[in-house]
């Protein structure tokens, strides 16, 4: 009993506080992980789900998804849309909080507004752009027509290309707030000297631009793309209510095909294996962030 | 001077007017649906479209509350439910964990603090059969405690990670001060340090609420009966069933986005100051 007391006097002590939470955690975040990696070298379907007979079979679920079309193109169409996405919400945060970061009476206010997008649960914003890519009562097919770009109304959802597009752009919607928010946060760590030595030893603005904002933001550049990475890569929502991987499996996401796989299919193990694979992209690079986050942290 | 201070003001006016137009195009998604779910269903389908009501029609929001196989206001309380169950889990767990993290040197931090931030991370698909399977071990599969027990792991990583940073900027002497006047340290951490850390729990609560509120696939996955379901799942169910009720749809949208909105206007600076916290090392 001593040494218990005397184990938690100095900072030992700490592990009481954070102990609840990290137990929670283990059983409902770590065991899974483990299980499902283990399910995964199983043949768990609906039937002995149920029956309680499953068998190992190692390997197997992961060599037939290399072999598997759906999943090729689902890996594919992940990278696609995170990459897609990730360029264009960066470019168009980036050019907003460089505005914003202007000194004007709405700067602040307006700003704050352009979050809204971001908090919105995504099953709702999947069903907003739903109903604007929509073909006859869609606004975009409107828009287009009566400025003359399209004649006809486009089946925005039903064709594998433009679904995809119309994807990434609600995906883009969602993600400027955060790119937008995160780059502004950064652009006011920048001392304001720096300009004003540059302003007068005459470089314009692009020079400024190149030689002073991007370097001084290159953390804040690198934590938002991986970040963005890591929160485009496993989209699930956004995609299984837009448009269910359809159509026919052409716009499947690695988390999408995932859940088809264990709870349409009841393939469970399958499914399992399919989303290690997600986890592994995730964790590469999510190593990279976690490197830079937890330099420093000693104290 | 006074040509600088005209040339000044002019810019301030065309940068409103550029602001104000931009806001307009970003969220006139938001604006859409308001518009249309005030409209009656032959509206909707008008070419050309109309940019409001001509006629209001609120019939997709009370028909809500009279009938129906997806009744609105239920599950707008099951989602209530379940993101305020997942809300006091996350924010009464990673509350004291946070601060154990940004005060104390003990055994397996380092080993925690790299399980939270690889926490937050995961994917849902990783989870969702093996808790599948233990939920319904537990005897808690197709019940509110599903759903909460499983959103709760997505704000407790979150709030630990961002509170943490308030609970190490708070100076050691007040603690010290604490001691003095005879608080131990659990005493001294619920009388002193949590009211001081106050705006870093209210922006943990709102995110655990937001993230388990924005919830889909938890609660699709675990809940099946319709009674039970929180609202997206309930939305969802019922784009597959009716297809394209243009009116009720957007009708749900619009209740479902009421406490967003709310939060969003009372809380704003504990939002942006989550959002940024949470991302960068602060």
């Amino acid at each position: 009993m001593k040494k218990v007391k005397k184990f938690f006097q100095y900072d030992n002590i700490g592990l009481l506080f954070a102990f609840p939470a990290f137990l929670y955690m283990l059983v409902f975040v770590g065991y899974p992980i483990i299980s499902n990696i283990i399910l995964s070298f199983q043949d768990v379907t609906m039937k002995n789900l149920v029956r309680g007979e499953k068998h190992f079979i190692w390997l197997q679920n992961y060599a037939e998804l290399v072999r598997d079309s759906v999943f090729k193109k689902a890996f594919f169409n992940t990278l696609l849309f995170t990459v897609c996405c990730l360029a264009i919400q960066f470019v168009i945060g980036f050019a907003l909080a460089v505005f914003f970061n202007k000194d004007f009476k709405v700067a602040k206010p307006v700003r704050g507004l352009l979050m809204m997008p971001w908090m919105i649960p995504i099953t709702i914003t999947a069903l907003i752009f739903k109903f604007i890519f929509a073909t006859d009562v869609g606004i975009l097919n409107y828009i287009l027509k009566s400025i003359g770009i399209i004649s006809k109304n486009v089946e925005w959802l039903t064709q594998p290309d433009t679904a995809m597009a119309a994807l990434i752009c609600a995906n883009v919607w969602i993600g400027i707030p955060f790119n937008m928010i995160l780059i502004s946060t950064g652009l006011t760590t920048i001392p304001k000297e720096l300009y004003e030595s540059a302003s007068i030893d005459g470089a314009n603005k692009l020079q400024t631009f190149i030689k002073i904002t991007l370097p001084m933001l290159r953390s804040t550049i690198e934590s938002v793309l991986i970040l963005g990475f890591i929160y485009t890569f496993k989209v699930y929502d956004l995609v299984y209510v837009m448009t269910s991987g359809g159509p026919v499996n052409s716009t499947h996401m690695l988390s999408t095909y995932s859940y088809k796989l264990s709870f349409e299919m009841f393939q469970y193990s399958k499914g399992s294996a399919v989303a290690n694979a997600l986890l592994v992209v995730l964790l590469i690079v999510g190593s990279f962030y976690i490197r830079t986050t937890t330099k420093g942290e000693e104290t | 001077m006074k040509e600088e201070k005209r040339k000044i003001n002019k810019q301030n006016i065309i940068y409103s007017i550029l602001a104000i137009i931009l806001l307009c195009v970003l969220l006139f998604p938001l604006f859409w649906i308001l518009v249309t779910s005030l409209k009656t269903e032959q509206e909707i389908f008008q070419i050309p479209p109309t940019f409001y009501p001509h006629v209001l029609n609120t019939k997709s929001y009370a028909a809500q509350i009279a009938t129906g196989d997806f009744n609105m206001f239920q599950s707008f309380g099951n989602s209530l439910i379940i993101a305020l169950g997942a809300m006091v889990i996350a924010v009464t767990l990673a509350v004291p964990a946070s601060y154990a993290m940004a005060r104390y040197q003990f055994k397996g931090k380092k080993l925690m603090l790299l399980g939270f931030l690889v926490t937050q991370m995961l994917p849902v698909s990783v989870l969702l059969t093996p808790m599948f399977i233990m939920f319904k071990h537990m005897h808690v599969y197709n019940t509110w405690y599903s759903a909460i027990l499983a959103d709760a792991t997505i704000g407790i990583p979150f709030s630990v990670l961002i509170l943490k940073n308030y609970f190490a900027s708070i100076p050691r002497e007040l603690e010290e001060a604490a001691y003095v006047d005879g608080c131990n340290r659990f005493t001294a951490f619920i009388r002193v340090l949590i009211p001081i850390a106050k705006s870093g729990v209210v922006v943990c609560a709102i995110f655990s609420f937001l993230y388990a509120w924005g919830d889909l696939a938890y609660g699709m996955t675990f809940i099946l009966d319709q009674q039970k379901r929180p609202m997206t799942a309930g939305i969802f169910n019922f784009m597959g069933q009716y297809g394209t009720k243009w009116s009720y749809l957007t009708a749900f949208a619009v209740v479902s986005i009421i406490p967003v909105a709310l939060i969003f206007i009372f809380m704003q600076k504990y939002i942006i100051s989550g959002m940024t916290s949470g991302a960068v090392k602060g």
